[in-house]
């Protein structure tokens, strides 16, 4: 396991390093923009910001490929967290759990009043300029970390249960499926530019969040201390174009 | 993750949510507790919330009961009965959804298990994470 996880980590820095110097022969400079963005949907919601490196590739510099930044806060009320480890969910950890079925009981609850977590991450991503002044494109969180409070949760196991502490997972790393580690925000995005300057996001944006508890409170089938939250929500943003 | 993001997508398209209020007509349970062993009983307070009653725990044949009579509760959504180790229940046995706000209501602990350490009964709103009220037995 530690060696697919080593191979998928040199992979993403390989990613992030030569990114840069891939898209650099071509001809056109980065563009740099800020992102400020708000999602929202029953009980939860997100304050977003972003610094993103963004290449024009192609004869008609069409394709955008870029890096950056970003900070994710997340806000929720009564959320249920589940199972996190894909070991336990779907009882291996490599690719191929992208293709297997949840196993349901492995995978218990844990209810979270108040979820609040920061993560800062790199991130990937990749558009496509419809027009002059329409794109769409969709980016995710490659890797970086997380804060936030500790809280008290409920894990729920059937007729039995505990209120314990946990805290956000403090490293996030996309992997593949339920692979990935700690708390990574993603969007499918449309863009429309007001001007040289200003650009108006909308986007469909999914964010995990992790939290692990101070202590392993599932025991079966082993011992775990990570449970992840999957929400989805609608997003708007406004993009500063600083170059 | 492409995986989880279809679920998703799915899920926000077609789940919805419902309010699990707790039944309020007054109910009246036939557990006999002549035919059982009184372990431990005290007085349901209300955290918060408006709760009034008697928690008892039985034991019974090859079962143990707790006995909530007379009982009387604050309505509210996803009620549930929990036998706690301490007022945090840091360590519960769930008894199940609140029957009704009112009535004698009785609820089988599952599995039978060494009841020496429980010594809290709790009114818990699980969905919300909000006590109700406790009675600590004794």
């Amino acid at each position: 396991m530690k060696c697919i996880l080593m191979v998928r980590i040199k992979s993403l820095i390989f990613i992030s390093l030569f990114l840069p110097i891939l898209v650099s022969a071509q001809k056109s400079l980065p563009t740099k923009s800020f992102d400020l963005g708000v999602g929202g949907a029953s009980n939860q919601g997100t304050l977003s910001a972003a610094y993103i490196y963004d290449w024009s590739l192609g004869k008609k510099e069409k394709i955008i490929v870029g890096i950056g930044g970003r900070v994710t806060s997340y806000i929720g009320a009564n959320q249920y967290y589940s199972t996190a480890p894909a070991k336990l969910t779907s009882g291996s950890t490599g690719p191929a759990v992208f293709f297997k079925e949840n196993i349901i009981a492995n995978i218990d609850t844990f209810l979270i009043a108040k979820p609040r977590v920061v993560a800062m991450n790199a991130m990937i991503n990749l558009g496509y300029k419809v027009t002059q002044k329409i794109s769409v494109g969709f980016n995710i969180d490659a890797i970086g970390f997380s804060v936030g409070y500790k809280t008290r949760g409920n894990y729920i196991n059937g007729s039995q249960g505990q209120n314990v502490e946990a805290k956000p997972t403090v490293f996030n790393l996309l992997l593949v499926s339920d692979n990935d580690l700690g708390s990574l925000n993603s969007e499918f995005y449309g863009k429309y530019k007001l001007n040289e300057t200003i650009s108006l996001k909308a986007a469909f944006q999914f964010i995990f969040t992790e939290y692990t508890t101070e202590i392993p409170v599932q025991q079966f089938p082993e011992p775990n201390d990570r449970f992840r939250n999957k929400s989805s929500m609608f997003s708007a943003a406004v993009s500063f174009q600083l170059n | 993750m492409k995986k989880n993001i279809i679920l998703l997508f799915i899920t926000a398209m077609i789940s919805c949510k419902e309010d699990d209020a707790t039944p309020t007509a007054p109910i009246n349970d036939s557990f006999d507790p002549t035919t059982a062993t009184l372990l431990k009983s005290g007085s349901l307070a209300g955290i918060g919330h408006t709760v009034s009653g008697t928690a008892s725990l039985y034991e019974g044949t090859a079962k143990k009961i707790i006995l909530l009579d007379p009982f009387n509760s604050q309505n509210g959504p996803d009620l549930k009965v929990y036998l706690s180790k301490d007022i945090n229940a840091s360590s519960y046995i769930s008894l199940g959804a609140l029957k009704s706000t009112m009535g004698k209501q009785s609820y089988e602990v599952p599995g039978n298990p060494d009841v020496t350490d429980y010594n809290y009964v709790m009114i818990w709103c699980e969905q919300f994470t909000v006590v109700f009220g406790r009675a600590e037995i004794k």
